[in-house]
């Protein structure tokens, strides 16, 4: 093919174009017409010339890959790491029959429950009458209480005591709230720390939120409790925050006594002068 | 020495020179008409690498590498959520396709209201009549519950352990869209069987979706089918919960797992 390229080239008076492959578009001329554009293989960039990525967005990633290679071998040199045969178990038969017996285990859970448990089934779908009791399952609970805060959506005096909006979007909202919150928690808390011990605020978060869903849960079915609704809408919102100041009592408390212990053995070791 | 062409690879001489028994002989000769077309050799090496891969060692965990197992043993089952919501998901799958062949998604028959359904009627029919039916809904249903539980159980255990820390938080995020999507595969499930309680249930969802500003009465079309509640409805919860989320929910699991395969599991310390 290349050969037919060079027979083409050496006659004289060809536009002098050369394409990548030593060729030239002359060829590729329709009858009459201007050159044809150079045929797609022609065009297709070198591996050099794919390399460079001289413009635009691929120019600027390929920087960044460049650096942070160089990055990691730069890492790698530093180190002090060495590299030493995987201390570890075989795939097989070990891990495999581990996580089988896990696996089987936990299925053998679930039937044991099914068989014990059956569930029940309702009376069938009457758009006419609306049930006294309307609930989504247990796991839907804090969703649906979420739905049920209306009496705590703000009036405003400047709309005349209007709600600004409905009590739907109220609760929607809510819930949109509470997902971006927990989406933004990553963000909020870095560092290495693992432990609840080690960040007492943030575990103290967590234990408000899950007492949070739980309380959230029962005012969903605030009819089937005994208890009123200003109460219980105090509740709600109270019991979080006990709980929250109760577990960061015990973590930070829990700290001093790691500490202590720490500073008694470090002082046991290396007693002071 | 004849002047006709040989073939080298002529695979059936070399058959016929070999001697070997029926089964050799057949099993060799299947493989040669299939690799004739498929080229299945190439992919023969790909698992002759796998299986020298599923010989390979797991790294020792953290915990395992320095001993700390009498003193973190009992936070393993917590460690095991992740799986543990995947063994129920994959049980639910097995119980809800065969669910699947009985059910009817259709509101037909409903003369008088309050009337049982087409659909309903199905569910009273695998529980009654089909053969070993009322446990295979109650496996359903079940490992349902035992899914969304230990997905809950799941984000908790990430929560306190601060897994969901700097490298991870894409994982997170997705975690939290798993967690939706569950909640969503739960919630079209309970609409199926089209009893009292799917109907009001449905009911509130679609009063939800009219709540929203701007796309309200588009969702409400979308995913219900319309405002009021009827045969859209069940279909359209129907196709979610059968077709779209297990394409869907499946794929994100694959993607989550991965993730974690690539960036390492956060562990104890």
């Amino acid at each position: 093919m290349t050969d037919d390229n060079h027979a083409t080239t050496d006659s004289p008076g060809d536009a002098e174009r050369a394409l990548t492959d030593g060729g030239t578009d002359e060829e590729a001329r329709t009858d009459g017409g201007p050159p044809a554009t150079v045929p797609p293989d022609d065009e297709t960039p070198t591996w050099s010339e794919r390399k460079e990525h001289t413009q635009g967005l691929s120019q600027l990633t390929y920087q960044y890959f460049e650096r942070s290679r160089r990055e990691d071998e730069d890492l790698r040199a530093e180190s002090t790491y060495v590299e030493r045969d995987v201390l570890g178990f075989p795939t097989w038969p070990h891990e495999t029959i581990r996580n089988l017996a896990i696996s089987s285990f936990f299925i053998g859970v679930m039937l044991l429950v099914s068989a014990l448990l059956p569930p029940h089934f309702g009376a069938p779908a009457n758009p006419g009458s609306t049930p006294a009791i309307i609930l989504p399952d247990w796991y839907l609970y804090w969703s649906f209480g979420l739905l049920h805060l209306d009496p705590i959506n703000p009036e405003l005096a400047v709309l005349g005591g209007d709600k600004v909006m409905s009590d739907e979007l109220y609760g929607l909202v809510t819930h949109g709230v509470i997902f971006g919150f927990i989406g933004l928690v990553p963000f909020l808390n870095k560092g290495s720390a693992r432990r609840p011990v080690e960040e007492p605020l943030w575990a103290a978060i967590g234990v408000s939120g899950v007492i949070f869903s739980v309380t959230i849960g029962i005012l969903a079915i605030q009819n089937l409790v005994p208890i009123e609704l200003d109460l219980l809408l105090n509740l709600v919102f109270l019991l979080p925050v006990l709980g929250a100041i109760v577990t960061y009592a015990v973590l930070k408390t829990m700290r001093e006594g790691y500490m202590y212990d720490l500073n008694r053995r470090y002082y046991m070791l290396r007693p002071p002068k | 020495m004849s002047l006709k062409k040989q073939d080298e690879m002529d695979h059936n001489a070399w058959l016929k020179r070999q001697d070997l028994t029926v089964i050799e002989t057949a099993f060799l000769t299947t493989l040669i008409w299939l690799d004739k077309r498929l080229r299945i050799v190439d992919y023969l090496e790909l698992l002759e690498t796998m299986y020298y891969r599923a010989n390979l060692q797991m790294p020792k965990s953290h915990t395992e590498q320095y001993d700390l197992d009498n003193k973190f043993w009992y936070w393993y089952p917590l460690y095991s959520l992740g799986s543990l919501s995947i063994v129920a998901y994959l049980v639910a799958a097995v119980s809800g396709a065969l669910l699947g062949f009985y059910y009817s998604p259709s509101t037909a028959g409903m003369a008088a209201q309050g009337d049982p359904t087409a659909a309903y009627d199905s569910v009273v029919e695998i529980m009654q009549d089909v053969q070993f039916g009322f446990m295979l809904r109650s496996i359903h249903r079940w490992s349902a519950q035992f899914m969304v539980a230990a997905v809950f159980l799941h984000m908790l255990r990430v929560y306190f352990t601060g897994s969901y820390k700097e490298p991870r938080e894409v994982n997170w995020i997705l975690g939290i869209v798993l967690i939706g999507l569950t909640l969503l595969f739960g919630f079209s499930g309970y609409v199926l069987p089209w009893k009292q309680l799917s109907f009001w249930a449905a009911q509130i969802g679609v009063e939800m979706a009219l709540a929203t500003p701007l796309v309200g009465e588009w969702v409400a079309q979308l995913l219900f089918g319309g405002f009021t509640l009827g045969q859209a409805t069940l279909v359209r919860m129907y196709i979610l919960h059968v077709f779209v989320l297990p394409f869907v929910v499946t794929a994100l699991i694959a993607l989550h797992v991965g993730i974690v395969w690539v960036q390492g599991i956060a562990e104890p310390h």
